[in-house]
């Protein structure tokens, strides 16, 4: 054996093992995440302020929500400026997507903005209630899509500030509020309350897409984009479009049936020309009551079914509505109207307020009168083909005393559910019915209510083959 | 001539003494330094090739047909300095050369050996581009071979165009090839260099005494007790290749009285980074062998080795990304509290324990027994970004969060994706410009926004939505094995061997770090349940679950999660060869039969695939048995003693490897349709030339390849035929029946100019190229469900066109010159000229399928142009490089300890190179293809390169006693 003894050989290997410098271990400590607040060092403007410089640019008093060509840049020149307010939307459920909605205060809001920035995702940084501030040099504001917005000048358009510019563009303050959403009536939706998070109450979904046929929010085959879907005030008898992205996580789930409120951003689609509502997440869509507040159907209890035609119209060879027996009337006093039309043969009626410029456009289209009384077990069906579907606005009614005068008649309504059809093409011929008729006596009219409304209530509607059974 | 022989001479001392009449050649070696008999030293009579080896006390004899007049003995042993020994052979005497002595060598380039090896495979991906295989061939003595595994391993240089899956390595003769993907895991037995000395080097499929071996060679590492030289040697060596320091120490007994033996080693290698920018490097090695030569017949030895290794990953770049950052970026890592962290880090911690017999039966008979045991764990980390919160309404769930992939090199993050327009906007180039020097400047993961995201979401009570999640691979194996060593006369050898293996390996997901959050929430955030699915709402309701026997569970730290399957692996198999020696022929002949079988067994039921048996996930896939066999056979002619043919031919079927046989293991049971066994054949011719002064070999060789698999996994946008908007989808590639053929030359020649100057000189031309299209088809969850389609898609007539592409993997052609220069003075310096050249890239299988012609309705496109369209699909051949290293060391001989040094320069020229690289899948179609690749300003989605080190060097210390 050697002189250097055994001993000192495994203390050295003892001294191998201890020998853990230089390296990172694998136990990292969690960093400080807290949020300190920042130290801004410029004059801080409301987003009223943006606003009035938006129409002072445009030469208006206010900011004309129309007006998508005019912007208005801050400079790099100018002192440091910043913007703040309250984040109030959410992409954690992919509802948004780049962009931040900001409001100037997290309850009794008065403006909100659209930030547009290139950066997914943001909830993680900027969650609904957290108080941000924005430096405005470099950045421009302007309408986009219907709605005030912030961003990067691209061309003449506001776009995303792009993901290497979030730092120095987005402060986080260390303030987090509780978001009070503002309740706020389909009625009084308009352009500058846009950007704010509301309280649609006591609201629920169109009949015709909730319940046994119930839609999803947006995962429908003939969902582009966006599920767009119809949702109706029970305190007046309005509806609004609420709008879900095809990327939202959520977009599988089914459109609840009950009624309720919702708390919601008020937007504008695509287009710029139509009222959106959109949630951050289903949790906001408290539609939990039970009792609905549908339209009293004409109920009937007795058996139908199993007879024959007694009223059949399938518009082929069809003359004019008025030498037919029908009658075609807009109470609203717009030029839209049913007109005969026809595809590869087949001929039908047709109805779209699209392109109309009629903002409102209520039109009834009258069978001529049909006798019940020598029958029983009534049935009614007829075929709709939905396109460009931007909403349910046609509905069927009965009438026993009408007289000419829709508006006069004394109208009951039909347990029809009028198929949704795509939205940005045609649909197919689906049929209606059979709806159950027996307790109607005497002379009746069906009458199908249009209730168009450019640009929000566009849909457009072919009727054909209505059809009037009994034994 | 006789004058350069004798200054080989050292202490030679012989003795002629006469022995009745019979002719015979004997002797001992011992070592110049020590003076201790040196055992398993080869002793060749260089005329006619016989071979003998020391035993345990250094000795050795040559009595049948030894050859008459002036001979040349030649005596070499694995870290020893070779020597050759001339002598008189008279008839009928006995030559007594009793003292040789071997020095040990100084240079100590075995030791490189190991190093480059463990250190590039420490580091592959498991692609079959990165891996190396020169660690195998580092005990050969072949001039060709020895500039492959030492020069040639700083690229991916590759001899004959094999694969490491195509070699053995065998420790102690137990196979260590893992069963996973049939290659060694090197990382296993890394840090171990000064046992790991004894090797023993059978090159192709020539004769080897424990296994049938494989293609590219088998190698032996013995680790025994008793076969370690006395002595200890502690060592430390410094680098910016792989690790920054390694500090090394071992003692080994030698044959105590008793018949005791031992052996010890501890190392410990470590670095902040590489030559790579955030490669970090923590591994510690033990190892410990005892051994009791229990009588003249029966010895017992033990092994046992433990080499963790931790190491922070690199990747193949963009040339965009390159331009960028250079050849060191590694977009894997970010400061997290100002300290470097790597977000993929590799963990492999899989002792080894081996109990040993040997059985000298007789004289001539020798039985070895092995059993041994190797269990832990393989573990890879990287970051989930897929963390999502449950939310449920009415009984439906939805699952919010998910975010971006948060990689620096994400294309969205780089200025080509700004700039694809034709014609970029000011407002383009404003983003392209801010995202470049966003990524100029940084570049890097941002941990602390990782934590600050899951901090928020803490606050609102959501889950994590970033974790660090580690693919592990947690093995338990049994390997019996016995080899039968049997001199059944004087010139036949006989060499047999029966082995068992016996393999559980679970595979799993598991969260290394919830990064400041509360939990996860262990979902499929991509899950999505197809527009034309046929699926029953309650089976789509559940799709997104990894298991559905436990669904929306909340996985913690050190939970397993996502998936979780078992794989038990059972291989039985038989080896027998004969040797035979003549005069003027020696040949072999060797056959070997295995059985292979195979079964997944599901612990999680996944949504996607929902129940049990072939096309559930859930419980036992079904079995698959494989058999194989295989022969082989050569001879070696002898000319005259300076004039050697060798030949050597095979036949062989080999069965696949665990990862080829099922389609995506993680998610079912579904296995690889047209599996078939590879086949293969080989063979190979040599013309050797040795004089005392030249050495030379130069060899053609010939391997044909069947029925081969391979499984890729890639995310790729608009598959032909399935409809618009439809086509997207995260895959598996699956190809069997794939046909290559490997032909070439090697040359390799050495010339001993002076006594202490050689010139050395290597070249490789081959060409390795697919033989026909083979089968490809691909699989996804987003093809699950879907009514429209099959579960398997094809395109065309299902096979890829990649008939007369090259096999990527290293440079088809390798040159090589060199010279050494070797003083009496005990120092020595070395430099080689390398010159690579014909390396070719990996090319996208998918964009060869009628996938590329075809738009999403299955038909051709309307603008096909089969011109442009061969233009696209040519394949990339990367420049030719020439790399230059330079080796030297010294050694003093102080009392009785032995102080040295050695160092190694790479790439002294600094070069730029590029080593591999592949093709990406996501846009595989003509019309996606021309458009990226005609962008202005740089494709989108370019091929991927692996770049060669710059300059890098090693240096090494030591202290031997």
């Amino acid at each position: 054996m050697k002189t250097l003894k055994i001993n000192k050989l495994i203390l050295l290997l003892i001294g191998l093992v201890v020998f853990n410098s230089c390296v990172e271990d694998d136990d990292f400590d969690t960093p400080n995440t807290a949020v300190e607040e920042p130290v801004l060092t410029g004059d801080i403007l409301q987003i009223a302020a943006l606003a009035g410089e938006l129409a002072q640019e445009q030469g208006n008093g206010s900011v004309d929500y129309t007006d998508e060509e005019t912007t208005f840049s801050y400079t790099f020149n100018e002192n440091d400026l910043f913007m703040e307010g309250y984040v109030v939307s959410s992409d954690e459920g992919g509802n948004f997507f780049e962009e931040i909605i900001i409001q100037d205060n997290f309850e009794n809001p008065t403006i909100g903005i659209k930030l547009l920035i290139d950066v997914n995702p943001l909830f993680v940084r900027y969650e609904p209630g957290r108080k941000v501030y924005i430096k405005l040099n470099g950045l421009s504001v302007g309408i986009t899509n219907g709605v005030l917005t912030l961003g990067a000048l691209n061309g003449n358009e506001v776009d995303k500030i792009p993901s290497a510019s979030e730092n120095d563009v987005i402060f986080r303050s260390a303030e987090v509020q509780t978001l009070v959403p503002m309740p706020l009536a389909f009625a009084d939706f308009a352009d500058d309350k846009t950007n704010l998070f509301v309280q649609l109450q006591d609201v629920q979904f169109n009949r015709n897409i909730v319940g046994e046929n119930a839609l999803t929010y947006a995962s429908e085959p003939s969902d582009e984009f966006d599920g767009e879907r119809t949702l109706e005030s029970c305190a007046a008898s309005s509806s609004v479009i609420f709008s879900t992205s095809t990327f939202a996580d959520f977009k599988g789930l089914t459109l609840p049936a009950g009624r309720g409120n919702i708390n919601a951003i008020l937007s504008k689609d695509f287009f710029g020309e139509v009222f959106n509502i959109n949630v951050n997440t289903p949790e906001d869509v408290n539609l939990t009551g039970t009792d609905r507040c549908d339209p009293d159907f004409l109920e009937c209890t007795g058996a139908s079914g199993g007879g024959a035609a007694i009223f059949e119209e399938d518009f082929e060879g069809f003359g004019t509505y008025a030498t037919e027996g029908w009658d075609n009337i807009n109470i609203s006093g717009t030029s839209t109207d049913w007109f005969i039309s026809s595809f590869s043969g087949n001929f039908y009626s047709r109805i779209s307020a699209f392109s109309s410029g009629n903002t409102e456009a209520d039109v009834w289209l009258v069978t001529p009168a049909i006798n019940m009384d020598g029958t029983t077990g009534e049935e009614l069906s007829f075929d709709i083909q939905a396109n460009f579907d931007n909403g349910t606005n046609l509905s069927a009614w009965v009438s026993t005393d009408y007289a000419g005068d829709p508006t006069t008649a004394t109208w009951t309504i039909l347990d029809a559910t009028i198929p949704v059809g795509p939205a940005s093409t045609f649909g197919n011929f689906e049929t209606v019915g059979p709806i159950n008729i027996s307790c109607v006596d005497g002379d009746m009219v069906i009458g199908f209510l249009y209730e168009g409304s450019d640009p929000s209530a566009t849909t457009r509607y072919h009727l054909d083959n209505v059809i009037v059974t009994g034994n | 001539m006789k004058k350069s022989f004798l200054l080989f001479l050292f202490g030679i001392a012989f003795s002629l003494s006469s022995f009745a009449q019979q002719t015979t050649i004997k002797g001992s070696v011992l070592d110049g330094t020590t003076g201790e008999p040196i055992p398993d030293v080869t002793i060749t009579i260089e005329e006619t090739g016989q071979t003998q080896k020391t035993d345990a006390k250094g000795e050795f004899s040559f009595t049948q047909n030894v050859p008459l007049g002036e001979q040349v003995l030649k005596i070499e042993k694995v870290g020893y300095v070779t020597k050759r020994y001339p002598i008189i052979v008279n008839e009928g005497q006995t030559v007594d050369i009793s003292g040789m002595t071997l020095d040990f060598d100084t240079s100590d380039k075995k030791d490189l050996f190991i190093i480059s090896i463990s250190d590039d495979n420490l580091n592959s991906e498991d692609d079959g581009i990165t891996d190396n295989i020169s660690g195998l061939l580092q005990a050969s003595r072949d001039v060709f071979l020895s500039a492959a595994a030492f020069d040639f391993s700083a690229t991916f240089f590759r001899p004959r165009g094999l694969d490491n899956a195509n070699g053995k390595v065998l420790i102690n003769g137990v196979e260590m090839n893992k069963q996973f993907n049939g290659r060694p895991q090197w990382g296993n037995w890394g840090g171990l260099n000064d046992v790991q000395r004894n090797q023993e080097f059978s090159m192709g499929v020539s004769a080897n005494d424990y296994t049938f071996g494989d293609l590219a060679g088998t190698n032996n590492i013995i680790m025994r007790a008793s076969k370690y030289r006395r002595g200890g040697r502690v060592s430390y060596a410094s680098a910016n290749r792989s690790y920054q320091g390694r500090v090394m120490a071992s003692y080994s007994s030698g044959l105590l009285e008793g018949g005791w033996s031992y052996s010890v080693l501890g190392s410990r290698r470590f670095g902040e980074e590489g030559f790579r920018d955030g490669t970090l490097y923590d591994a510690n090695s033990f190892f410990v062998a005892v051994e009791k030569q229990i009588n003249d017949k029966h010895s017992l030895n033990f092994t046992g080795i433990y080499a963790q290794n931790r190491r922070g990953r690199s990747t193949a770049i963009t040339e965009e990304v390159f331009n960028l950052k250079g050849r060191e970026y590694n977009p894997f890592w970010g400061i997290q509290n100002g300290e470097q962290r790597n977000s993929r880090m590799r963990e492999i911690e899989e002792p080894i324990l081996m109990l040993n017999h040997y059985w000298d039966i007789s004289s001539k008979v020798r039985l070895n027994t092995n059993v041994a045991y190797q269990f832990g764990e393989i573990a890879n980390t990287r970051i989930d970004n897929g963390g999502t919160r449950l939310v449920t309404i009415n009984g439906e769930n939805a699952y919010l969060g998910g975010a971006r992939n948060p990689d620096p090199t994400y294309y969205q993050n780089l200025p080509s994706f700004f700039l694809q327009d034709a014609n970029p906007t000011a407002y383009d180039f404003q983003q392209a410009y801010l995202a470049e020097q966003a990524f100029i400047n940084d570049g890097q993961w941002d941990w602390n926004a990782l934590y600050e995201g899951n901090a928020t979401l803490r606050a609102q009570g959501g889950n994590s939505l970033y974790v660090v999640q580690a693919d592990v691979v947690k093995d338990q194996q049994l390997t019996f094995n016995s080899i039968l060593d049997a001199e059944l006369a004087d010139n036949i050898r006989l060499n047999a061997a029966v082995n068992y293996r016996k393999l559980k390996s679970e595979n799993f997901a598991r969260v290394e770090d919830l990064l400041g959050g509360t939990g996860y929430l262990d979902v499929d955030f991509f899950a999505e349940e197809d527009d034309n699915s046929t699926i029953s709402d309650e089976v789509a309701a559940n799709l997104a679950q990894s298991d559905v026997n436990n669904p929306n569970r909340i996985a913690r730290e050190g939970d397993r999660y996502k998936y979780n399957y078992e794989i038990n692996a059972d291989v039985a198999s038989a080896f027998a060869q004969a040797q035979f020696k003549y005069n003027k022929v020696d040949f072999y002949l060797g056959a070997n039969v295995s059985q292979t079988s195979y079964q997944r067994t599901g612990i999680y039921e996944n949504g996607f695939f929902q129940g049990g048996g072939n096309d559930g996930s859930f419980g036992d896939s079904d079995k698959l048995d494989f058999t194989n066999y295989g022969v082989k056979g050569g001879f070696t002619y002898k000319v005259t003693g300076k004039h050697l043919i060798d030949v050597n031919a095979s036949y062989f079927t080999k069965a696949p490897p665990i990862r080829n046989i099922f389609s995506n293991a993680r998610q079912s049971n579904a296995k690889v349709i047209g599996l078939e066994s590879e086949k293969i054949q080989s063979v190979d011719a040599s013309y050797i030339f040795r004089s005392p002064k030249v050495k030379a070999r130069v060899t053609g060789f010939y391997a044909g390849f069947q029925d081969g698999s391979d499984i890729g996994f890639y995310f790729t946008e608009d598959l032909a035929g399935l409809g618009v908007d439809s086509g997207d989808a995260f895959v598996q590639e699956i190809l069997t029946n794939i046909e290559r053929r490997h032909v070439g030359v090697e040359v390799g020649i050495e010339a001993q100019v002076t006594p202490t100057i050689k010139l050395k000189g290597a070249a490789s031309v081959g060409q390795y190229t697919f033989q026909n299209n083979p089968n490809l088809y691909l699989t996804s969850v987003d093809f699950q469900n879907r009514s429209d389609i099959g579960t398997e898609v094809t395109f065309g007539d299902g096979t890829t066109q990649l008939d007369g592409y090259h096999v990527a993997g290293g440079p088809e052609r390798a040159f090589q010159i060199g010279f050494e220069y070797r003083d009496p003075d005990f120092w020595n310096i070395g430099i080689t000229s390398n010159f690579f050249s014909n390396a070719y890239i990996d090319v996208s299988n998918l964009a060869r399928s009628a996938n590329f012609t075809s738009d999403f309705d299955g038909n051709t496109f309307n603008d096909y142009d089969p011109d442009e369209a061969r233009d696209l699909l040519r394949q990339e051949q990367f420049d030719d490089y020439m790399l230059i290293n330079i080796i030297g060391g010294k050694s003093w001989k102080i009392n009785d300890y032995f102080v040295g040094f050695f160092a190694t320069i790479n790439n002294v020229l600094n070069e730029d190179y590029v080593t591999g690289g592949f093709e990406q899948s996501r846009l595989a179609n003509f019309r996606r293809m021309r458009e990226d690749q005609s962008r202005a300003n740089g494709p989108v989605f370019g091929p991927r390169y692996f770049f060669g080190n710059g300059t890098t060097y090693y240096l090494n210390v030591y202290v031997r006693f």
